[in-house]
Order: structure tokens, then C-alpha cells, then sequence
């Protein structure tokens, strides 16, 4: 640094992209290294015979082999991985509607060109801190993983499909809201001028301008946002939130290995019927 | 009494942009009933001065009478847009929303809130639209989606909103810039029509002599933040427009 | 019937919302609401988890624990991204199908490893990190392999999409020059796609960090680790301490691909 500044010919110019690249590579580097001297991980030791030993027997165990009756041929062990299949669908779908309840709550006030005083043509002093307010809730909520949400809120409510929902919805509230804050502020202005020359007030701006336009597109996301809540699902069932989830933990501890078979089969079902119905859903939306 | 008589009178008003002069010391009147089309220029102040009559931007000195009222006077919006309707380009509408509610959106200074809800589900005072959309002959779009509508047939649904919000004056700004002459012609003519048959005043700022001399009464010349000249339609000369559009910068 | 359908296209919007507010209320009907819901003196621990969140420990003792935790959890995160790279650039340029000589292989390359591609992140990398550690053991490779497949599948199809994007003209202008598929790659469709691919890669390493927190419930260092720790001792402001610095580093993430997304496209 000290040598650009007493050369001044050669013009010094910070480039931002170079110098993520730099970060880039030292983080790549410094990881590595740490796993491999501090955390001792010998990559060599992953192919001993007593690893490659458990692999086989795991994946034995997976396929059902030595097995008499593998769960994914028993009829009473599909009907109960079904029913959690169902359940699970439930709380997706509860989940993604409570996140998007409480985005629609809050998003208005969470969009830039809303806190100026732009959109409804109303400026009002407290609408910069209920901006602020608002956008750092939705970073503490994304910031958190939903199966870290999960942990604390089974120290409130019973195990089952609630506090699961809840757990995703939080997370979720918090992705959904910033990308649907960020659809308002993108909001064509014009239109909502000329209602306002109409004599329109700010409750009927929101309804006629507002409204029809960032509609499509926060159903878009909710849909979205609803995919990607199905693969998670099964994850906060591990801390006990019900669903497909509770039932992998529970088979895995128990080395049920045939069961876990099953229970990946319908969770890539579900997965699959998801993209297909919310692909399907954003199609007759747009 | 001839107070009453005069929309809008302009005393010696001043706007300044960062420096740059928009407007100077302008003084104006214009009577109900009178067609105007402003022109000039680009640069010459004419969107400023629509938009310090339209009461959205405040002119820096100077004072603005609407029917004889100061401007400030006018501080709620319902109570402006009651004495002024707006046209713009073809985008101001929520293209969006079926046309019908486009239309009715004119409706919305009467209306409270919950009414304005409610309509959006059940079109209320369909009828009012249904008129006001046979008047410019989009009656058959009346459910279609704004935004399939041509940028003509646009024009013609804010022109059916201004029927229906049945405002004193009309200002428009460059109401047919983003059209095709045809179109154009066919909306200006409907445009004058509709106000002739409804007694209201139109300000209209015009980027084409042509259409100014054709279909308005009063043509209002502006350059460089003043009246150039302001003449009756039929008294423009070519003379004093090849002076009004003549670059000086070239000497 | 020509307006049957027309009042229908109208109308489809509000009857997607309409279905949708449905789905969720058949969703609520999963819950028996009532007051067993709660764990009794459930609504005493949320005023205490809530309490503390004021009041995180700052000893630094546990900010060192949460500094090295950190650490772990973002280089897990980082190894596991370098291999869902370069997984992702060996699958994705094979689902691209530019590779191909005829429109049949073109085909059958995108079809296969798009295939693998989509069945690689379906499955959540949590349920990947578990079969790891089934058959491999508790190593940080498990949670590494664990990131990588979902983050390598994920970001393979969108790689393929973005090189598929590429504009054709100079691709054809190289062809015609003589270049071979290699070639071509090389020097055409990769540079091109370049900045786009680092620039979703970027805005996936945030949520590969995020990822890479949960790693812990299997059993894996880092700071979902200590954060579940904490919990077991019911110790809520150490919770929150742990917390804060997941919040902070991806935060810290967060700013860092917006600034360079920013900068890319520029």
C-alpha cells in the first residue's frame, strides 16, 4: 500500500472484484488447512476397512437386504409413512401461510420508496423507524436456520406439526419479506400518481395501485419460498416437530435402515409433487 | 364577478431547478371554458408550468389562484382532484387491473375506503363506467386487462376516467407524444370533444404546431421560462413560430 | 363457452389466491389449538429466552468459544462450497449438452445429468450429512460431502442455465474460426458465463454458511453446535451470544455478495 502511494504514476485502483477473488482463495486455503491440521480430519482414514465395513452395512440396511420383511413391503409401514406424508404436506403449507401472514403484515412499511414517502404520498416521521425496525426483525429471522428456530421453540410448545410450521415460518418470514419489500419498491410510480391526482387516499392508493401490481409477484415467491419449505420440513421434524422428520430420526437411531428407504421415497415424492403444483400454480398466476 | 370567470390566474411566478431557471416571474390567466395547448421548446418550462397548475410542484415566488382560491388553500387531495383531472402518457394507468375498475377509479374521491374494497370484487356504480367507456368507444373492453389494451385505447380509458371524476380543468401532458399520428389525431379530437361537451377548461402541452392550431382556441408559446407570445389559434403566423423554435445558440 | 373461459382468465388470479387461502386453512386442521399446545410453563421460558436476549454472556471466554465456532462453521462452509464448484462445473457444462457433437447426445447428456442434478438437491443436506455420518463416521468430511452434493446440484443447474443463456454470436463466429467443443468452451461460453456463475455462487455461499450451522445436529462442530449446547444447559444468553455471532457473520456474507453482485454487473 505504502509503495502505491509513493509511486503516484503508477495509479493505484482498488478493484473490488480482484480483490474478492484474493479473500476468495486465502478462505479456501485457511479452510482447508484448518480441517486437515486442527480438526485432524485424514482424509486418507475415510477408506479404512472398518469405515467401508459400516458403509456396507448401512447401505445394505438401506436396500433391505438380509432384511425379511424391508419396511417399503410392508403394508402397515407404508400406511404410517403415509400418514406422516400427509402431515408433512400439512405443515409446509402451514408454514408457508403463516410466513406469508406475517409478511403481508409488515412489508408496506419495510419498503424504501413506503418510508420516504413515495408511494402513498404520505410522509409521516415515524416511518423511517418502523422501516428499521422492520428490516432488521426480517435479517434476525433469516439469519437464523429454521432447525435453530426449531431447538428453542420445542422449549415452548409440545412436539408436533405447530411448532415445526412455526420454526419454518419464522426463517421464511424473514427471506419472504425482504424479497417482497424489494417488489414494492420497484413499484411503477406513475400510476400511482395520477390515482393520487384522482383524489385517491393512501388506504385506496394500496388497493388499486399498490395492490394489483406486487400481487402476481409475491405469489410467485410464496410458491417459491413453499418449495423450498417442503425439503426442509423433514429437517425440523428432528428436534421433534412431527412429520416425515421425527420418524427418519427415529429410524436411524434404531439402524432401521430399510425404513429411512421408505421414508426418502415419499419425502422425494412430496418434493417432486411440490414443484410440479407450484410450477403449475405460477403458470395460471402470471 | 370576473374573478369568478378565471380558473387559473398566475402572478409573477418564479420555480428554479438547482440553479436553473425554469420559470420567470410568469403572469397568466386563463378563462373557464378555454381550450389551450402550450408550446415551445423542450426546455422551456412548459411541464413545470403544468405541473405548478396541477398544484404537485411549488413555485419558489409569486402566487397561484385556482377559481380565485390560493393554491395552498388546496392542501387535501380530494378537494383538488375535484377541480383538476390529470392525463399524462399512457402510463399512468394499473395495468394490471381490468379496465373497469381503471374507469371507476375516478370515482375514488367519493368513495371511502371499505366502498373502494368492495369494488374491487363488485364493480360499484357500473353504469357510471359503462357510460363513460360507450362515450369513448371502449365499451366491449370493459373487463379485458389494461395492460392488453393498445397505447391508443390506454388513452381512451383515462380519458373515460376524467369522465367519470369530472374534474373544472383538464391538464395534459403530452397526451399523444408516445403515438402514432392517426392515433394521435383521433385521440385529440376526442380529447377536445369530450371537454367542449362537458364545459371544462383543457390545458394540454403539445409538442406538434400543428395539432395546437387544429384543435385548440388559444395557443400559449413559452421559451425559456416565459411567454414567448399568446395569441388565439388562428392569429399564430409561421413567422413567430420559425422565430420561437430558432436556435440561438447558432449566433 | 368463449366467455366462460375469458371470465375465467380474469378471474384465475383470484382464484389461485383463493385456493391457496384454502390449502392453509385445511393446513390448521392438523393441530388440535387448545392450551396443550404449550409446555406447561412454556409461556415462563419464552419470557426468559426473550429476557436474554438483552442480555447476552460477553465473558471472554465464550467469546472465544464463539469466535473458533465461527470459524469452524465458515470453513466448513467454504470446503464444502469448493467441491459443490467444482461439481457443479463438471455437471453443469454436461447438462448444458455444449459439449455434444449431435442433437442426440446433446439430448441425452441433458437429460441424464440434469437428472442427477435434481435427484442431487432434492434431498435436504441435513438428511445427506446423516447418511454420511452412517457410513463414513463423525468426520467434518461428512458435513463437507454433505454440503457439497445439494450445493453442487443446485448450483450445476443453474450453471447449465446460465451457459445455455450465453449469446450465440460469438459462439458461431469461434466455430466458424475453427474451434473445437473444447475449445469453444474455453474460450467462449465459459468466460462469457463467468461473472454470472460467481455471482450466484456468492449469493448461495450465504446460505451454504447458514447450512453448514446445522451440520452440528448430527453431530459436527461449530456454532449450531455450541448454540445446541447451550440450550441443553437451558443457559439462554449464551443461546443468544452463539447466536448474535451467526447473525453478524452471515450478515457480514450477505454484504459482501451484494457489494461484488453489484460490482459484476456493472
Amino acid at each position: 500500500m505504502k509503495k502505491k502511494i509513493l509511486l503516484p504514476k503508477l495509479k493505484y485502483k482498488f478493484n473490488f472484484v480482484n480483490f474478492s477473488i484474493l479473500i476468495a482463495i486465502v478462505l479456501i486455503i485457511a479452510s482447508w488447512m484448518f480441517i486437515y491440521k486442527v480438526d485432524k480430519a485424514d482424509f486418507g482414514g475415510l477408506f479404512t476397512e472398518k469405515n467401508a465395513f459400516y458403509a456396507k452395512k448401512f447401505l445394505k440396511g438401506m436396500f433391505g437386504i438380509g432384511e425379511e420383511t424391508p419396511a417399503f413391503k410392508d403394508a402397515e409401514s407404508w400406511k404410517n409413512v403415509l400418514k406422516l406424508t400427509y402431515e408433512t404436506l400439512q405443515m409446509s403449507v402451514m408454514a408457508a401461510g403463516f410466513a406469508s401472514i406475517g409478511m403481508l403484515l409488515t412489508v408496506i412499511p419495510a419498503a424504501r420508496n413506503v418510508a420516504e414517502g413515495k408511494l402513498t404520498l404520505s410522509k409521516k416521521w415515524y416511518n423511517w423507524i418502523l422501516f428499521g425496525f422492520i428490516r432488521v426483525i426480517y435479517i434476525f429471522s433469516r439469519s437464523v436456520p429454521e432447525l435453530v428456530w426449531a431447538m428453542i421453540i420445542i422449549f415452548i410448545f409440545k412436539p408436533g406439526i405447530f411448532p415445526g410450521a412455526l420454526a419454518l415460518a419464522i426463517h421464511n418470514f424473514g427471506i419472504i419479506g425482504k424479497l417482497c419489500a424489494e417488489v414494492i419498491e420497484d413499484t411503477d410510480l406513475r400510476p400511482i400518481r395520477n390515482l393520487a391526482s384522482c383524489g385517491a387516499s393512501s388506504g385506496q392508493i394500496l388497493i388499486y395501485g399498490v395492490m394489483p401490481a406486487v400481487m402476481p409477484k409475491f405469489l410467485t415467491y410464496i410458491l417459491y419460498r413453499w418449495e423450498v419449505i417442503i425439503r426442509t420440513t423433514i429437517v425440523v421434524g428432528f428436534v421433534g416437530a412431527g412429520g416425515l422428520g421425527m420418524d427418519f430420526k427415529l429410524a436411524m437411531s434404531y439402524f432401521k435402515y430399510s425404513e429411512v428407504t421408505l421414508i426418502l421415497i415419499c419425502y422425494l415424492f412430496l418434493v417432486a409433487l411440490a414443484d410440479i403444483v407450484s410450477e403449475g400454480a405460477r403458470k395460471l398466476s402470471s | 364577478m370576473q374573478q369568478l370567470n378565471n380558473i387559473f390566474e398566475l402572478n409573477n411566478i418564479s420555480k428554479v431547478y438547482e440553479r436553473k431557471i425554469a420559470i420567470s416571474s410568469l403572469s397568466l390567466t386563463i378563462k373557464k371554458g378555454e381550450l389551450v395547448a402550450l408550446i415551445g421548446p423542450s426546455g422551456a418550462g412548459k411541464t413545470t408550468l403544468l405541473n405548478i397548475l396541477a398544484n404537485v410542484l411549488k413555485s419558489e415566488s409569486g402566487q397561484l389562484l385556482i377559481s380565485g382560491v390560493l393554491s395552498d388553500k388546496y392542501n387535501s387531495g380530494k378537494k383538488l382532484a375535484k377541480k383538476i383531472g390529470i392525463i399524462r402518457q399512457q402510463f399512468d394507468l394499473v395495468g394490471q387491473l381490468p379496465v373497469v375498475h381503471n374507469v371507476l377509479a375516478g370515482r375514488l374521491v367519493e368513495w371511502g375506503f371499505l366502498k373502494s374494497l368492495l369494488s374491487l370484487i363488485f364493480p360499484q356504480e357500473k353504469e357510471l363506467a359503462k357510460k363513460a367507456l360507450d362515450r369513448v368507444g371502449l365499451l366491449d373492453k370493459i373487463y379485458e386487462k389494461t395492460s392488453n389494451l393498445s397505447g391508443g385505447e390506454q388513452q381512451r380509458v383515462a380519458m373515460a376516467r376524467l369522465l367519470v371524476q369530472k374534474p373544472e380543468v383538464i391538464l395534459a401532458d403530452e397526451p399523444v407524444s408516445a403515438l402514432d399520428p392517426a392515433r394521435a389525431e383521433d385521440i385529440l379530437s376526442m380529447l377536445t370533444k369530450l371537454v367542449r361537451e362537458e364545459n371544462e377548461t383543457l390545458i394540454t402541452v403539445l409538442h406538434s404546431v400543428e395539432y395546437a392550431k387544429k384543435y385548440f382556441d388559444r395557443i400559449i408559446a413559452m421559451r425559456e421560462g416565459k411567454v414567448y407570445f399568446d395569441l388565439p389559434a388562428e392569429k399564430v403566423t409561421d413567422k413567430l413560430l420559425s422565430d420561437l423554435y430558432d436556435l440561438k445558440e447558432l449566433n | 363457452m368463449n366467455k366462460i373461459s375469458h371470465s375465467f382468465d380474469i378471474h384465475k388470479k383470484t382464484i389461485l389466491t383463493l385456493l391457496l387461502i384454502l390449502a392453509f386453512i385445511w393446513s390448521l386442521f392438523s393441530v388440535n389449538w387448545g392450551p396443550e399446545l404449550v409446555h406447561t410453563g412454556g409461556k415462563a421460558t419464552l419470557a426468559q429466552i426473550f429476557e436474554s436476549l438483552f442480555h447476552p454472556q460477553l465473558s471472554s471466554e465464550i467469546i472465544n468459544l464463539a469466535l473458533i465456532a465461527t470459524w469452524r462453521t465458515l470453513s466448513y462452509a467454504v470446503a464444502g462450497m469448493t467441491l459443490a464448484i467444482i461439481i457443479a462445473i463438471l455437471f453443469g457444462v454436461l447438462a448444458s449438452g455444449v459439449l455434444a457433437k449431435s442433437e442426440l447426445s446433446r439430448r441425452f447428456s441433458k437429460g441424464v445429468f440434469r437428472g442427477i442434478l435434481g435427484f442431487m438437491r432434492a434431498i435436504h443436506e441435513l438428511i445427506w450429512a446423516w447418511l454420511f455420518v452412517a457410513s463414513i463416521g463423525l468426520t467434518p468430511y461428512a458435513a463437507i460431502f454433505a454440503l457439497a452434493i445439494p450445493y453442487g446440484g443446485i448450483l450445476g443447474r443453474i450453471f447449465a442455465d446460465i451457459i445455455n443463456d450465453v449469446p450465440k454470436e460469438p459462439i458461431e463466429a469461434l466455430y466458424s474460426a475453427g474451434a473445437s467443443r473444447i475449445q469453444l468452451l474455453f474460450y467462449g461460453y465459459l468466460p462469457m458465463a463467468a461473472s454470472d456463475m460467481i455471482s450466484y455462487t456468492m449469493y448461495r455461499f450465504e446460505c451454504a454458511v447458514r447450512s453448514s450451522t446445522v451440520m452440528s445436529f448430527v453431530g459436527l462442530g461449530g456454532i449450531g453446535f455450541q448454540i445446541q449446547l447451550a440450550l441443553q444447559d437451558l443457559n439462554y444468553n449464551q443461546v443468544w451470544t452463539y447466536m448474535f455471532f451467526l447473525i453478524i457473520l452471515v450478515v457480514l456474507i450477505d454484504l459482501w455478495s451484494n457489494i461484488l453482485r453489484k460490482r459484476l454487473v456493472e
